[in-house]
């Protein structure tokens, strides 16, 4: 049975592969007419096509505005997404040998750590560029500058000046953001060789902004009760996605009720409420006992923060500033003091009945802001738990430390 | 004067005595160890390095309120020195460089509100971020003017300071004594040479690490660090700064030059300067690089050391570039785990006896060789 080793190979035979393997996803895809299973084929497909010979790939932040690369029929290659994917492979082992034999400090944030193991280690395709965006943390910069460094290719960052704690960006930075933006855009065409399509990009990113705007607008209301397990999957996915044709349908396909019908959040025996919870920052991707004890205990991760981005449209006559404006008011972004105030006016709107915190092992960024967001929790009212774990993590004594607070905060609720 | 703490060296100690402040590096009001905690003092996460969790400790030692059940000034200090009990008007300035000191400035800024302020610190040093941070520079001016307590001025008398020929500060500046203000004074215990161990680190509080290289044996190319002498002097760009320069034993010419550095304050210049001198891990890898690597070829040394403070993400890849840098250069290398303040005794003193040692036995094998 070829892996994923076989697939990401760049010689004839991975390429039969990897044809296989996505046959296999698309039957997948076509049986269960769901968007998520759409997007995973879409995203996979996508990837797969960096590993081909002379791909154009690349390393880009999470947050990067990705339009700028679909505008040149790229894909992005994001070390949190490909992280993500390849630990949840028979590639895992290998690469946690080879991430473990790395110099780099272990206490890092594993989905760079791994990553860098990855691409060092031929599982993740070398850069041929890397673009950065100082949010949301230092470390991927650190990460991208260094690989770029060591491949030889050019690297930018997009400084993003953070935002004030209460209010939006001021138009002076969001033109200066934009500008950065134009200037890259042009920069990417310069090195590729490649012509740009940026409007047609625009619009396929805005109709799938417009359909997920739409889902987050009807969630907010209380009208759509979604698992926020599963649609923060959407989302993580979705950046590789976004400016596409392929991407824009997927999303889209979310409109209907057969399109996300395995995304719903369950319905309970006897018309009995189901605790809701708020998701602060990324989730166990591997780890599935915290959220079947969710389900267990009647309770249901009603949103994710992270979820929040593409909700509304940029005008694609001039998408630079809407561009500049998406990346600048992340609700990531900012202070702890404006994270807090995002995070429990949130909770308020849903009226949830609680607030997870996820520590992702090394993020400095998110760890750092605990204590105020915490803080800010108490001070609300608001039930908050923040449970230690790697995002990337299978098991473990930390896994169960995790489940056992959460059993216990449940049962609070 | 009121004081104005500070977490990282990366502040014009200029900027902050003309406000009218007295500067005082917060590393060196480290909570005693033994000192009790406030029941609700601030508290960091543990996956935190060790200097964003001790500085935390010592502004709540400083800022915070008395702790359970203690009473005098003392108690409410905590700090090692007879710091300034609670609800004083001093104030503190966290440039955000890496993440985790951004989040310490945010989570002390909402613990002490209009206390404390964060200035954001760059990657880059393009124009337009020289340009930003010019800009920031300004805003933490006017909040430094706008904290100053009533009947306290900002120092304009810049004409008395600038008298070159004074051997102490003067006017308005005469009031920043050495023993008020407090910069980091790590010095090198014995002149650098060439042929040694290149160190490089992130914030010490003293030269203990470079002792015990010395007690062991080896001596000392260079030192790397953000409180290292090669980093604070240069910005320390005040005639006021120069009283604390002359008692962290800066050159009688460091003293001048400072002083006649105190012309009306040119922010934008200010802003390259200091990035210009701040190249610390957090920066571009490829300024980064190319500053190590002229440091290496300028004090040729035969290893290099990294001391790396735990839970450190620019640290972290900051130690690979070193180790890139060691690997092109044939030069042995070493990696050690290091807590704040540093502590020369126990494993650590191993490893780098070992290290040296390993050293000194390959210098001699060779010479062997040479008969």
């Amino acid at each position: 049975m070829p892996g994923m080793a076989d697939i990401t190979g760049d010689s004839f035979s991975a390429s039969l592969v990897r044809a296989a393997f996505l046959a296999q996803t698309r039957l997948k895809a076509l049986q269960s007419r769901t968007a998520r299973r759409y997007m995973n084929l879409h995203a996979l497909s996508a990837s797969l096509d960096l590993f081909k010979p002379g791909a154009i790939v690349p390393w880009v932040s999470y947050l990067f505005p990705t339009e700028l690369l679909t505008s040149y029929r790229l894909t992005p290659m994001i070390p949190e997404v490909g992280s993500a994917t390849l630990t949840g492979t028979d590639l895992r082992e290998p690469l946690e040998a080879a991430a473990a034999r790395m110099p780099l400090a272990r206490d890092v944030c594993s989905y760079h750590r791994i990553a860098l193991a990855a691409v060092e280690n031929d599982m993740l395709p070398a850069p041929s560029m890397c673009l950065g965006t100082t949010p949301l943390c230092l470390g991927k910069e650190c990460l991208l500058e260094m690989l770029a460094v060591r491949h030889n290719v050019p690297f930018r960052e997009v400084r993003v000046p953070l935002p004030p704690d209460e209010g939006e960006t001021s138009p002076e930075v969001i033109a200066d953001v934009a500008e950065q933006l134009r200037v890259l855009h042009e920069d990417i065409g310069r090195w590729t060789g490649r012509k740009p399509d940026l409007q047609r990009a625009i619009r396929l990113s805005n109709r799938a902004s417009a359909a997920w705007g739409h889902l987050m607008t009807e969630r907010l209301a209380g009208r759509l009760e979604m698992d926020g397990r599963l649609t923060f999957a959407i989302v993580f996915l979705g950046q590789l996605l976004w400016g596409t044709e392929e991407g824009a349908k997927d999303f889209e396909r979310l409109l209907s009720e057969r399109g996300r019908r395995d995304l719903m959040a369950p319905i309970l025996d006897g018309g009995r409420r189901l605790k809701r919870l708020l998701w602060l920052h990324t989730v166990p991707h591997h780890d599935t006992e915290i959220f079947d004890l969710i389900r267990e205990q009647g309770a249901v991760v009603i949103l994710e923060e992270m979820g929040q981005m593409h909700l509304e449209t940029v005008d694609p006559e001039d998408p630079f500033p809407g561009l500049a404006g998406r990346l600048a008011n992340n609700v990531l972004w900012g202070s702890s003091a404006r994270r807090a105030h995002l995070n429990v006016a949130l909770a308020k709107q849903l009226k949830v009945d609680g607030a997870v915190h996820f520590n992702h092992w090394g993020c400095r960024h998110g760890l750092g802001s605990l204590p105020v967001v915490r803080s800010a929790f108490a001070q609300a009212g608001i039930p908050f738990l923040a449970i230690d774990g790697d995002a990337l993590g299978r098991g473990g004594a930390q896994q169960d430390k995790a489940r056992q607070a959460m059993e216990s905060f449940l049962e609070l609720l | 004067m009121p004081y104005c703490y500070y977490t990282c060296n990366l502040i014009p100690l200029d900027l902050i005595i003309r406000a009218g402040y007295t500067p005082r590096w917060l590393g060196g009001f480290l909570r005693d160890p033994t000192a009790s905690t406030r029941r609700d003092a601030p508290s960091v996460h543990p996956m935190t390095c060790p200097y964003v969790t001790k500085l935390v400790a010592a502004a709540d030692a400083l800022f915070g309120a008395a702790p359970d059940g203690g009473t005098s000034d003392d108690d409410a200090s905590g700090a090692a020195d007879g710091s300034r009990p609670a609800a004083s008007p001093d104030v503190l300035v966290v440039p955000g460089g890496c993440d985790a000191a951004r989040r310490m400035g945010d989570l002390l800024a909402a613990t002490y509100p209009d206390q404390v302020f964060v200035l954001p610190m760059p990657r880059g040093s393009e124009p337009e971020v020289a340009e930003t941070l010019a800009t920031d520079l300004r805003g933490l001016e006017d909040w430094l003017g706008a904290c100053r307590p009533a009947g306290t001025a900002p120092v304009t008398d810049a004409a008395a300071a600038t008298d070159t020929d004074q051997r102490e500060p003067t006017g308005a500046l005469s009031n920043v004594t050495q023993t008020d203000c407090c910069v980091p004074s790590l010095d090198y215990p014995s002149p650098p040479r060439q042929g040694g161990v290149f160190v490089i680190a992130g914030p010490l509080t003293d030269d203990s690490l470079l002792r015990l290289i010395e007690r062991l044996g080896a001596h000392v190319s260079g030192l790397e660090s953000c409180t290292s002498p090669d980093r604070w002097r240069p910005l320390a760009v005040a005639a006021g700064a120069a009283a604390a320069m002359s008692a962290a034993g800066a050159t009688r010419e460091a003293e001048i030059d400072a002083a006649t550095r105190l012309a009306p304050l040119d922010h934008e210049a200010l802003a390259a300067r200091l990035l210009e001198i701040g190249m610390c891990p957090r920066r571009s890898t490829t300024h980064r690089r190319d500053h190590l690597a002229r440091r290496l070829d300028q004090s040729r040394p035969s290893s290099i050391i990294y001391a790396r403070q735990s839970f450190c993400d620019p640290g972290a890849y900051d130690a690979l570039l070193a180790a890139d840098l060691a690997k092109e250069r044939g030069l042995p290398y070493l990696e050690i785990e290091v807590d704040f303040p540093f502590d020369a005794n126990g494993p650590l003193h191993t490893r780098v006896e070992a290290f040296l040692e390993a050293q000194l036995l390959d210098e001699d094998l060779l010479s062997d060789l040479d008969y």
